[in-house]
């Protein structure tokens, strides 16, 4: 047997052995590879940051465990990035298979991080609702229509954060209800998707793209989401035709945020530096070393494959 | 206490989804082929109404909170939270079968019924308990939310992750440069798994030396890998997107009309 | 306990065992028994069950839905399992005549929308400001949007004209699965460096004091 019959026959388990190895050292010891970031993630960035505080937002986690490595760290440094430039956060979870623990988990994590911030004031939780295309069209025309409690029971008529406040008029511009002046003021409460200055969706599956093709196609909302890698190349679609504000896809695209993120809050940096946390950063060293031993296998594979082929042409 | 809501709305989808089914059953229990046609009829008016209120901006079909629009939107809802549990009636059914008569591998449809009995048995309870189902004011989480923690999504996640080990091998046995076209193919992934990850710097790590050179090399392959994502895959994406789009479009009517109604059981000629 | 499943689950790679197989079938299991609670508690109680308590009179049409939900479980009783097609119908029809409008208004239109542009702007001082510049940019978009789209559409019976611009289709697509194939990798290993990370971190290194 020639050593490129051995290499195309080799039991798939030393393959196996190659890719825990190429994961498990870069986790024990981290080289701290630099995270170049990409437009699509500083324009997700940028938006947030343009956002002037006391604007309200929309965080919908729409991904289950099998992606938590990829998302969590998304929707977690979404929800730090608000609460960081005092944006008001309404949180639910469309995803059947896992979104709503999730959403409990990372809302808690993120939540015990800035002590001064008060449930039902400057943020809440939804909660999980099944049926998301419905949902969706509920929540075009009124909230309390498709979520009429939060998580825990409480009627969303009760939270502050949905109450009338007044308002100058510019900044309800998409509310189509009153048409008043430029200038004057109007009492108003947040009723509708429409009045939400984005949704950000971590998501996995298809409804990420329901936010996009539904939500902001028939109310207006722009929509930031947060893809894993494997449904990313599809969003590059709707970021070139203007549906998306911008995208941070997978894992690498949450290292990139925290990258942003870091530069422009110190104390986030060094929070990402020291936190036990899992984090998109922490990440990348593995996938550095996971893509190096898949490039290996793929030029390897194609090696055996052309000296098989012409020895097969000579014989 | 208000009076009880009779409007337009409202009645039209009681008349198409309330009598027109009742109905239909008691027709149905008579007359064999009535149960094919007359949910047809109800399919008709359910996918014709969200498009027609798009386009009749009238009150009884799209006005908030009382159109037959919106109104069939809280409905649905409501029918996808039925639909979601329908296979767990099937799999209790299979597995404490296969449970009662010791057939072989009944432990793990043991494990499987304990499974369910007690993630579901938390959640009732936290539903009709009013705990609900994820922390309580405390901070501690309830019973459900613990199965949650340690048993769903570890497992959920795990599972899942196994598909690194066997990508890794399939790239290895079949990602060939057989032709053309799968060579375009392996240069593009070559190219976006390297210039998507800091793969250079990685490499070139136990050579200080090499490390600006990396680093420089890392950034334009990282434009590349923009490059590539932003110009021709977007453009296939969308060529895709629309392609399947009109295909998803073109079904939804034949759903609608009742021409395609293989969902239901049935064949072209029942 | 956590760590216990991971590694159970892990032991698959080496080859099939019972205590895989136990892990994965209590997992099917929880899967489903989660899927009743979170049904239960944040759909049916607060959308159908509290509104129909609390305010019958304004919620009283909420029972038709509770209704075509039930007929949904017709379909396990043997001899009135047609029922369950009031349900069925009610269910799937809506969400395809939702799709309808979603898939022509959020997605054909906008993307083709995006290929109907001027192609001007080139800048030849460069090899990347070339491939960057705006007329190239909206070349690619539009010759790679319907290159693909005619290989789709004219898969069958293709003619000189057709046959050329599906082949460079292919190719376009061909960049795109590459890519996506790139990205799949990524995603894939995202979730191992996760489990593994929370092997290490959470569980081996508490357990060494570290």
């Amino acid at each position: 047997m020639s050593i490129v019959d051995r290499l195309l026959a080799i039991d798939r388990r030393w393959i196996f052995l190659f890719v825990l190895l190429a994961v498990t050292i870069p986790i024990l010891l981290p080289l701290g590879l630099p995270v170049v970031t990409t437009g699509s993630t500083r324009a997700a960035f940028e938006y947030i940051e343009s956002l002037k505080p006391g604007d309200i937002v929309w965080l919908s986690f729409d991904y289950g465990p099998s992606s938590a490595p990829e998302n969590d760290p998304m929707a977690e440094g979404f929800l730090r990035h608000c609460f960081k430039k005092d944006l008001r956060v309404v949180v639910c979870a469309l995803y059947p298979l896992g979104g709503l623990s999730l959403a409990n988990s990372s809302v808690a994590i993120v939540a015990k991080e800035f002590p001064n911030k008060k449930y039902g004031t400057d943020y809440v939780n939804l909660g999980y609702k099944d049926g998301a295309e419905a949902v969706m069209r509920r929540l075009g025309e009124n909230i309390a229509d498709a979520f009429p409690t939060d998580v825990h029971g409480t009627p969303i008529s009760q939270l502050p954060i949905f109450e009338p406040e007044t308002v100058p008029v510019e900044r309800r511009a998409i509310d189509r209800v009153q048409v008043k002046a430029p200038g004057s003021e109007v009492r108003m409460g947040i009723r509708t998707i429409g009045q939400f200055k984005v949704v950000f969706t971590a998501a996995t599956g298809l409804i990420g793209e329901y936010w996009i093709t539904l939500v902001n196609a028939q109310f207006g909302t722009p929509i930031i989401i947060g893809p894993t890698a494997v449904s990313a190349p599809k969003y590059y679609a709707f970021i070139n035709s203007g549906q998306l504000k911008g995208m941070l896809g997978g894992m690498k695209g949450a290292a990139e945020y925290e990258q942003l993120l870091g530069r422009k809050y110190p104390e986030l940096s060094k929070f990402y530096m020291e936190t036990r946390l899992f984090t998109g950063t922490k990440g990348m060293d593995a996938q550095a070393g996971i893509h190096a031993v898949i490039v290996l296998f793929i030029f390897l594979g194609n090696v055996a494959f052309f000296l098989s082929r012409r020895r097969e042409r000579k014989g | 206490m208000t009076e009880l809501h009779f409007d337009t709305g409202r009645v039209l989808l009681l008349i198409c989804f309330g009598l027109v089914p009742v109905a239909g059953i008691i027709l149905g229990l008579m007359a064999p082929s009535l149960r094919r046609q007359i949910p047809l009829i109800v399919g008709f008016v359910a996918g014709i109404v969200p498009i027609l209120s798009l386009y009749i901006p009238k009150r009884f079909l799209s006005a908030a909170g009382e159109g037959m629009s919106p109104r069939l939107d809280q409905y649905l809802i409501i029918v996808a939270g039925f639909a979601l549990p329908l296979g767990i009636v099937n799999v209790i059914q299979i597995n404490s079968r296969r449970v009662g008569r010791g057939e072989k591998g009944w432990p793990f449809a043991l494990a499987l019924l304990v499974g369910l009995l007690l993630m579901g048995g938390f959640g009732v309870y936290g539903a009709v308990s009013g705990q609900g189902i994820g922390f309580l004011p405390s901070g501690a989480p309830t019973p459900f939310q613990w199965m949650t923690d340690w048993f769903f999504r570890p497992l959920q996640a795990t599972i899942f992750s196994l598909l690194a080990f066997f990508m890794a091998s399939a790239a290895f046995r079949a990602f060939r440069a057989r032709n053309t076209e799968a060579t375009i193919l392996l240069i593009a992934a070559v190219l976006v798994m390297a210039g998507r990850v800091p793969l250079l710097d990685f490499l070139a790590y136990p050579f200080p030396p090499l490390h600006p050179l990396a680093a420089s090399l890392s950034q334009t392959m990282g434009r590349l890998t923009e490059w590539i994502m932003d110009v021709p895959n977007s453009a296939a994406q969308a060529g895709i997107i629309i392609g399947a789009a009109l295909g998803a479009a073109a079904m939804a009517i034949r759903v609608i009309l009742g021409i395609e109604r293989s969902y239901l059981g049935l064949g072209k000629g029942d | 306990m956590a760590a216990l499943f991971t590694l159970a689950v892990l032991s698959f790679l080496y080859k099939d065992n019972p205590i895989f197989r136990l892990a994965e079938s209590l997992f099917a299991g929880v899967s489903l028994g989660y899927f009743v609670g979170i049904t239960l508690d944040q759909t049916l109680k607060p959308n159908l069950f509290e509104p129909l308590r609390t305010n019958f009179n304004l919620h009283w049409d909420l029972v038709i839905a509770g209704l075509l939900g039930a007929f949904l479980y017709m379909r396990y009783v043997p001899k009135i399992g047609w029922i369950a097609r009031y349900g069925l119908t009610t269910y799937v029809a809506y969400y395809i005549g939702v799709e309808f409008t979603r898939k022509v208004h959020g997605e054909v239109l906008p993307q083709m929308a995006r290929t109907i542009l001027p192609v001007r702007g080139f800048d030849f001082s460069g090899f990347e400001a070339f491939f960057n510049s705006p007329g190239m940019l909206a070349l690619c978009a539009i010759v790679g949007t319907y290159s693909v789209l005619i290989y789709f559409f004219f898969s069958r019976e293709h003619n000189v004209v057709t046959r050329p611009i599906a082949r460079l289709g292919v190719w376009f697509l061909m960049v795109s699965f590459g890519a996506a194939f790139g990205f799949t990798v990524m995603g894939r290993v995202a979730l191992l460096i996760g489990r593994l990370n929370f092997l290490i971190y959470d569980w081996l290194y508490p357990i060494f004091g570290l």
